[in-house]
């Protein structure tokens, strides 16, 4: 083969490959080659668009207010390509009104501290998706955050809530106390009847629920109802 | 141009191109300078979506009305709901979402259910409670306002400031021991750090949030309609409770004060309306009259 015919081959193969690619890549059932990374627990059935919505305006109006951002003409962050997945996305289907730590608490100015190191007041700061788990903050203990000063005139528990505050026994906070109070579940009172903190941790790694009792409300299913629920 | 730094032309060889890469990247600049600048489309919605139209009130007037509507809402449900409802076998308590619980939520929790509502529907309006002697003591003041507690205390006026940790306007308010309940019930709880509570006393403080210096008028009667209807759904929520119960009270027109009833969520709302008229008064006012043509 003449040099200049194999040139020609050898571009046609790429452009053919690339626009195959593209092609792929774009089309839904492609969607998950590109994301960032395997669902989390129960989102597996999920499409991109669930979470991820085109932002406001043109792709030229997006640039223009994102360079006028810069150079500090306009106040306000603007969303380029998509908006931001915020509390919102997660609220859509997971919003209960009995939630026992609710996100939009912490915006409180009480939670200053809390949201500096924590940022409890964003969803994703303990349940970052597409990282194949439920929630992804690395520290079980995170109730010290807030609980410090926890101590109760009639204790409940065999071993007392502030014997265990006073010995940063972090970890046993989330084996009888569900955090968004989801589960129904009869507190033990013995703290050996408890779930263990491992059972905690692979719960958190997307594993069985070690609270016993049902889901109070289930996540709603994107295109349902919220009566569906 | 700095042609004296030019090697001369060897003879027999061609000129050295220019090299094109610095008027490629100005002429590149230049036209994205066109494109973002000079033949720009209209500004992103966003830009302007928070700029009030017409009329308008500070969001200190605003924390004042809704503090108002509040402040009514929770002395109906506190003494006329609960205060009332006590005596004649009605249940209040922490625990009143547990199906197997016959009760209804205390005054706190009312105020709690009614800003998880704001939260969902009022575009960045927030309503907490907090106290410097709560009962749950991840409930107590911390940070700034600790100080703006104090001064509340001190003054008996509202404190508005900004936060910058969350760019929202901030106000507090006093929330005051309206009736015997909210003094019996802080004194007797088992958890309580304060056993003194008289009526009057100022037990705690409500913290209002929202993101504008300035609200239209349009805006701030969307934002007490939505606040009422978070009252409406929280009483709603409380009622369907009490269908639940073994002998469940009778709803109608009557109120705890005649004997185990209480009234419907349209008698509730309609007798809170008419202790909240003010309300509507201070918005009339605020909005300055038009123009004669």
């Amino acid at each position: 083969m003449k040099p200049k015919t194999r040139r020609r081959v050898g571009f046609a193969a790429g452009a053919s490959a690339a626009a195959a690619a593209l092609l792929v890549l774009t089309s839904a059932a492609g969607a998950h080659l590109h994301a960032a990374g395997p669902m989390n627990t129960g989102h597996g059935a999920l499409a991109c668009a669930s979470c991820h919505v085109a932002a406001p305006g043109t792709v030229r109006q997006q640039v223009q207010a994102a360079v006028g951002r810069w150079l500090g003409t306009r106040a306000s962050d603007v969303d380029v390509g998509f908006r931001d997945v915020d509390n919102h996305a997660c609220t859509s289907c997971h919003e209960r009104v009995d939630d026992r730590h609710p996100v939009a608490r912490f915006l409180e100015p009480r939670f200053a501290a809390q949201r500096a190191t924590l940022a409890p007041h964003q969803c994703v700061s303990c349940h970052a998706e597409h990282r194949d788990a439920r929630v992804t903050v690395a520290d079980t203990g995170y109730c010290r955050n807030c609980h410090q000063d926890l101590a109760l005139a009639h204790d409940p528990l065999d071993v007392s809530h502030a014997s265990l505050v006073a010995g940063e026994q972090w970890e046993t906070c989330l084996r009888c106390h569900d955090f968004h109070g989801n589960h129904e579940y009869n507190v033990p009172t013995r703290l050996a009847d408890a779930p263990s903190a491992e059972r905690v941790r692979a719960y958190f790694r997307g594993g069985e629920s070690p609270y016993p009792g049902p889901v109070r409300v289930k996540a709603r299913v994107p295109g349902s109802s919220l009566k569906d629920r | 141009m700095a042609q004296g730094s030019t090697a001369p032309p060897v003879a027999g060889r061609p000129p050295p191109r220019r090299p094109l890469a610095p008027l490629v990247a100005i002429a590149a600049l230049c036209t994205m300078a066109v494109y973002l600048f000079a033949t720009a489309p209209a500004p992103l919605p966003a830009q302007a979506q928070r700029a009030p139209a017409g009329a308008t009130i500070s969001v200190e007037q605003l924390f004042d009305i809704l503090n108002n509507e509040n402040r009514v809402a929770r002395a109906s449900w506190t003494a006329d709901i609960v205060g009332a409802g006590k005596p004649v076998g009605l249940r209040f308590a922490e625990d009143w979402r547990e199906s197997a619980v016959e009760a209804g939520p205390l005054p706190a929790l009312f105020l709690r259910e009614t800003a998880g509502y704001l939260e969902k529907h009022a575009d960045g309006l927030s309503l907490f409670l907090g106290s410097a002697y709560p009962i749950n003591a991840a409930n107590r003041f911390a940070g700034s306002q600790v100080a703006h507690a104090d001064a509340l205390k001190a003054t008996g006026q509202p404190q508005y400031f900004y936060e910058p940790s969350v760019g929202r306007q901030t106000a507090m308010f006093a929330d005051v021991a309206v009736a015997d309940a909210c003094v019996t019930c802080h004194n007797e709880h088992p958890q309580s750090p304060k056993r003194d509570w008289q009526r009057g006393d100022m037990m705690g403080a409500t913290t209002w949030m929202y993101p504008d210096k300035q609200v239209s008028v349009e805006t701030a009667l969307r934002l007490v309609g939505v606040l009422r209807a978070g009252f409406r759904a929280t009483y709603q929520r409380y009622l369907d409770k009490t269908a639940t119960f073994a002998e469940p009270p009778v709803i109608g027109t009557q109120w705890p004060k005649d004997g185990r009833f209480l009234p419907t969520v349209d008698v509730f709302m309609a007798e809170h309306a008419r202790r909240a008229a003010p309300t509507l008064e201070a918005l009339i006012h605020a909005a300055p009259p038009a123009e004669a043509p």
